[in-house]
Formats: structure tokens, C-alpha cells, sequence
């Protein structure tokens, strides 16, 4: 194949994947009317939606929301994902492999599947509008436990040893010797587990009813559907890009470790 | 005081069988102890065992007058070297000398004298500031060593140190560690598969197989009077030849090769008396390479033997003659200048004394 074609390929599948994301920065910079035009350019440059959009939503204090739940559950993911790795990789105990697999399996139920028991397990924990229904049920994650496990088989048994010669305990051998020579791995569970808590929408609009407990997912989720926006497509769009905004940045950040999560976990999200 | 004593140690996975049975050594203080065996044979487990590595099945170990089957490995007072040097990749040569100290609440000031004087025995002072990525193999291995010497434990030991490094690394650092037992003056243990490496090093050397001590003893030892076959053939490069025979059962003491080869009449050698007991019985010669030669030595009883060289080996100073004798493969370790080449017939002078006898029953040595 030509350089050129390949290059002309390439592009066109880049554009059709940057071409919304773009239109939709237009948008929310543009007045409702010119909304038809599909420019790549604001039409009739505005900040109204913006201001729509912060005077009728508590989007900062749902911005603050995100933020916590995201960053406090990323890191409990890291804790415990690296504990139970540890574990099922390096300690030897009786039914482990049956343990290792049956999270393995946890991994091929749908998340809608546990939804009303995760629901019902919320009210009789009293835990509904409240931060803990946000975080707890999403603390512990097979896909960390996995990759984690397998990270931590892949370095040497000796290094562990001489950790203990030196004195560490488990915990410290953990967190001290072993993570930071599986920092890509580390690196790709953050953003993975990061991004999957900042677009979760579903489960905060079952738990939280409460608006300054919501998170921006659901907050631009209940805004969008539920009337407040008068039906106006710009305000709804410029919530979006709010939305999107923070991973654009942290995207722009750790472009390359983003691209390695993606490629290393065989996922997409 | 490091002495360190096993006392019927053994060690079991789960209900499997023991893959270290009833082993006892009492290695003595500021002694070079060398484990050595083909792989398998337990040599690494019973030093994770002292290490506190691995939990020990049955038995006792005394390091010191210390029990310290159930202490911790921090607090046996011991430092171990791995094979693959297991230092830590993210931090500095200084970090990972100090680490073990630091976890020991010991004054900044005394981890920094202890590591300088580290890394001045070793001269390694300009690697202080490197991480393991940016050093060479025989400097990891020496920043390993540094690691275990801030230390100062009561006894060291060696997992195979040297066998990720090439050959002529290999040779320095064995002088090395020699140099430095003289100077530490403490006990070490050492894990080698290469018996070379072991009869160097060792004051005395334990020969494993199968989890079973075969022989304790120092490397002279084990090489002129080998307790059985398995040692005679692990010791020494190249391995001692064997051959099987019988002992003549009436007459004049003789062995017969199984095929009939070789007839060596021993009722005038040192192995006569020994041997009297066997008469009849099944029995292995064993022979070294350097006690064959293309001439006789005056005085000493030497049978001759007529045979075809398969192979030469020249190695500058000496020439490995390989030949078969039955279909038992030999080596001689013969004379560089001796021209001999592939599918020659030469004369071989034996010197009977320095022969072997294994019982074929029980591959006991035979004195």
C-alpha cells in the first residue's frame, strides 16, 4: 500500500472520530439557532450556554463530586487490586487458582446483572445518597486483581526474598519494593479504572437522588433528559463538553500511557 | 560465634515426598562451606531453609547456640546473595546497600560509614549513585555482595552467585570471594552447581543428591577418596571413567571387565587387602583422566592397555584423548605434544594405584 493512501486512510478515520467531538465544542460555543450548520467553526460565537448551564445545574460541586469518587475508589482499586494480586500470585494458600478464577468468571457477568442486588445490598446498608454507595461497590475490581497478579508473576521471586532478608513485611514488599517496577501496569489501571468511574452515569442515577451528592455524569445525564435544559440541544451539548473536558485534559497529559491501557488491557470501553 | 548446625533437617512440600532427608552439618565458625550437586538435588531449598526462606519440615537449626527453625529471616542475623543479584531496580546502588539498615532504625550517620566501607572493599565508591539497570553483571554481583557485607550478619550465604556472569568474570570474582572470606573471617555457605567453583572456594564441601548429604569433606578429600560412585563421578573435570567389572572369585585377585576388555591383575596393589572381601562379587573401576599416561612411571605398577582415540581435544597445555573401553567412554588427559589423532591406536599406562573400586551393588567406595 502507498504511503499516501495509507496516510489518506488514516486521516479519514481519524477525522470521523475527532469531526463530533470538534463539532460539539462548536456547538456549545454557538447560539441554538445555528446549531444546523454542522461547522467545525462556532457560529455566532457565544459563552451563553456556558452560563445556562452553570446557573441552572450545581455543575462545580458535581465536578468536586466526580473528582472525590473517582480519585478515592482509583486508589482504594490500586490498594486492594495489588493486595489480592499478591496474594494469588506469590502466596501460597489452599483453593487459590479456584479463588483466581472465580473472580476471573465475576468478570464475564454484566454489570446489570448485580445491579438490584447492589441496589438492595445500598438500602440495607443505609448507604443510598451517600458517598459510599458510590465508591464501595466499585473498591474492589477483577480486571486491577488481574492484571495486577500478572504483573507481579512476572518479577523475580528473589527480589521478594531479599525484601524479606532486609526485613520487609508483606505489605511493605507490596507497596515498597514491587509497585514501583510495575508502575505501567499501575499507570494503566488508573486510567482505566479513572475513566470507567468519571463516565459512570447508571449507577449514581440508581443510588444518589440527592443533587449535591450527584456526580457529573448523572447530574449531565438528569439535566440533559429531565426538562431543565428547556430543550435547548446547545446547553445540552455544552454540559457534554464539560463532561468530556477533564478527560480531554488528563488525556492530553498521559497521551502515551493512555494508548499502552488501551493496547495492554484489550479492552475498550 | 557463627556456627552453624543441622540437626536431621528435612523438608516436605504438603504430604509430598522429602526433597531434603535427615540431612546434619555442623558447619564451624568463620568456615567456607560449599553446597554442591546437579540440579535437584535440594542444594537451593536447604539454603532458603537457613535462609528462613523456605519452613522447615522436621529437624533442628542452630545458627550460633540460636534455634531459628521459627525465627523470621530478618532475625537470624544472616545475608544472602541470589544468583540473579535481586537488587532493587528503582533505587540507587546507595539505596539498596542501605535499605536492610534503614529498616533497622540505624543512625543515618552509621548506614553511611557502613555502606562506604562496603563500597570500599568491593571498589565500587563510583557506582554509589547508579541504578542496577546501569551496571554490568560482575558490578550488580559485587553491589549484591556490598549489600549482604553492610550487614556484618554472623554468617553469609551464596545462591549460586556467579553463574549469570561469563567465564572469565567468573574466575576473578571466585578469587574475590576467596579474598574476601580472608577478610570478613565469617562463616559462609555457598550454593554452586559447578564443582569447580566448589572445590576452589569450599574448606569443605557437602555433595547433595537427591536431598541426601553423600559426602562432608574437604575438596582433597572428597577428590582422592570418594565415598561412592555419584561423588567420584560429580568431582573432577573431566569426570573420573568407570568401568564394570567382577573380581576374580579363586586365583590370584583379578577384575575382569564386563566384556572383557580389560584384565588387571591387583593381587600386588593397594586395593588388594580391600578388595579380598569382594571376591566374586560385581564391582566398578573408577579411573581419572590425568592417572592414564603414554608412558610408564618408573617404580610404579602400571598396566598396559593398547586402545583407539576417538577424539582429541587439544587445550593448549594438555590433550583430552577420548577412547572406549567396553562400551564405556574413557578420557585421558595426555600430553599436549603427543601426536595423536582420530582413530589412532596408542599405548596407555595405567597407574593402578590410584584406581578406584565401587561395590556395583551399593556404589559404596571400596577401602
Amino acid at each position: 500500500m502507498s504511503t499516501f493512501l495509507r496516510y489518506f486512510l488514516l486521516i479519514l478515520a481519524a477525522a470521523s472520530f475527532v469531526y463530533p467531538f470538534v463539532w460539539m465544542l462548536s456547538a456549545s460555543l454557538s447560539s441554538e439557532s445555528e446549531l444546523g450548520n454542522l461547522t467545525l467553526w462556532p457560529v455566532g460565537f457565544t459563552w451563553a450556554n456556558y452560563v445556562t448551564v452553570f446557573s441552572k445545574i450545581p455543575l462545580g460541586r458535581a465536578f468536586v463530586n466526580s473528582v472525590l469518587v473517582a480519585v478515592i475508589t482509583t486508589g482504594l482499586v490500586l490498594i486492594s487490586g495489588a493486595m489480592t494480586g499478591y496474594a494469588l500470585a506469590r502466596l501460597q494458600f489452599r483453593g487459590r487458582n479456584l479463588i483466581f478464577y472465580l473472580i476471573i468468571f465475576t468478570m464475564t457477568l454484566p454489570f446489570q446483572i448485580t445491579l438490584i442486588p447492589n441496589y438492595i445490598t445500598m438500602v440495607k446498608l443505609g448507604w443510598v445518597d451517600t458517598y459510599f454507595a458510590l465508591i464501595v461497590p466499585f473498591m474492589l475490581n477483577s480486571l486491577s486483581i488481574l492484571l495486577f497478579r500478572q504483573a507481579f508473576m512476572s518479577l523475580p521471586q528473589a527480589l521478594i526474598d531479599a525484601a524479606r532478608l532486609d526485613g520487609c513485611g508483606e505489605l511493605r514488599i507490596i507497596f515498597q519494593i514491587l509497585f514501583p517496577n510495575i508502575l505501567p501496569t499501575v499507570l494503566t489501571i488508573t486510567i482505566l479504572t479513572f475513566m470507567g468511574l468519571w463516565n459512570e452515569a447508571l449507577w449514581p442515577l440508581i443510588v444518589i437522588r440527592d443533587e449535591p451528592t450527584m456526580t457529573m455524569p448523572q447530574l449531565v445525564t438528569l439535566f440533559s433528559v429531565g426538562g431543565r435544559a428547556d430543550g435547548q440541544l446547545t446547553v445540552k451539548i455544552t454540559a457534554a463538553v464539560m463532561l468530556a473536558i477533564p478527560i480531554i485534559i488528563l488525556y492530553l497529559f498521559f497521551q502515551r500511557h493512555f494508548i499502552r491501557s488501551m493496547a495492554s488491557s484489550g479492552l475498550k470501553d | 560465634m557463627s556456627r552453624v548446625q543441622l540437626d536431621h533437617i528435612a523438608k516436605a512440600y504438603g504430604n509430598g515426598p522429602r526433597v531434603i532427608r535427615d540431612v546434619n552439618l555442623d558447619i564451624q565458625d568463620k568456615e567456607f562451606v560449599v553446597l554442591v550437586g546437579p540440579s535437584g538435588c535440594g542444594k537451593s531449598t536447604l539454603l532458603r531453609m537457613i535462609a528462613g526462606l523456605e519452613a522447615i519440615t522436621d529437624g533442628t537449626l542452630l545458627i550460633g547456640d540460636r534455634r531459628v527453625n521459627d525465627v523470621p529471616p530478618n532475625e537470624r542475623d544472616i545475608a544472602m546473595v541470589f544468583q540473579n543479584y535481586a537488587l532493587y531496580p528503582h533505587m540507587t546502588v546507595y539505596e539498596n546497600m542501605a535499605f536492610g539498615l534503614k529498616l533497622r532504625n540505624m543512625p543515618k550517620t552509621e548506614i553511611k560509614d557502613r555502606v562506604t566501607a562496603a563500597a570500599r572493599l568491593l571498589e565500587i565508591e563510583n557506582l554509589l549513585d547508579r541504578k542496577p539497570k546501569d551496571m554490568s553483571g560482575g558490578q550488580r554481583q559485587r553491589v549484591a555482595i556490598g549489600r549482604a557485607i553492610v550487614r556484618n550478619p554472623q554468617v553469609f550465604l551464596f545462591d549460586e552467585p556467579l553463574s549469570n556472569l561469563d567465564a572469565k568474570l567468573r574466575g576473578q570474582m571466585r578469587i574475590e570471594l576467596q579474598k574476601l572470606h580472608r577478610d570478613l573471617q565469617a562463616t559462609m555457605i555457598y550454593v554452586t552447581h559447578d564443582q569447580i567453583e566448589a572445590m576452589t572456594l569450599g574448606n569443605r564441601i557437602v555433595v547433595l543428591r537427591n536431598g541426601d548429604v553423600q559426602q562432608f569433606d574437604t575438596p582433597i578429600t572428597l577428590y582422592n577418596q570418594p565415598v561412592n560412585r555419584f561423588v567420584a563421578g560429580f568431582i573432577g573435570t573431566p569426570p573420573m571413567n568407570f568401568l564394570p567389572g567382577r573380581l576374580s572369585g579363586t586365583g590370584p585377585l583379578q577384575f575382569q571387565s564386563d566384556q572383557g576388555a580389560v584384565t588387571l591383575d591387583l593381587s600386588q596393589s593397594v586395593h588388594a587387602p580391600a578388595l579380598a572381601s569382594f571376591r566374586g562379587h560385581a564391582v566398578t573401576l573408577g579411573i581419572r583422566a590425568e592417572h592414564m599416561s603414554p608412558v610408564p612411571v618408573p617404580g610404579r605398577s602400571m598396566p598396559e592397555l593398547t586402545v583407539q582415540a576417538d577424539a582429541v581435544e587439544h587445550t593448549g597445555n594438555e590433550a583430552l584423548t577420548y577412547f572406549h573401553l567396553d562400551d564405556q567412554r574413557f578420557v585421558a588427559r595426555l600430553p599436549a605434544d603427543l601426536p595423536l589423532t582420530f582413530g589412532q591406536s596408542f599405548r596407555l599406562f595405567w597407574e593402578l594405584d590410584k584406581c578406584h573400586f565401587f561395590d556395583a551393588e551399593t556404589e559404596l567406595a571400596i577401602r
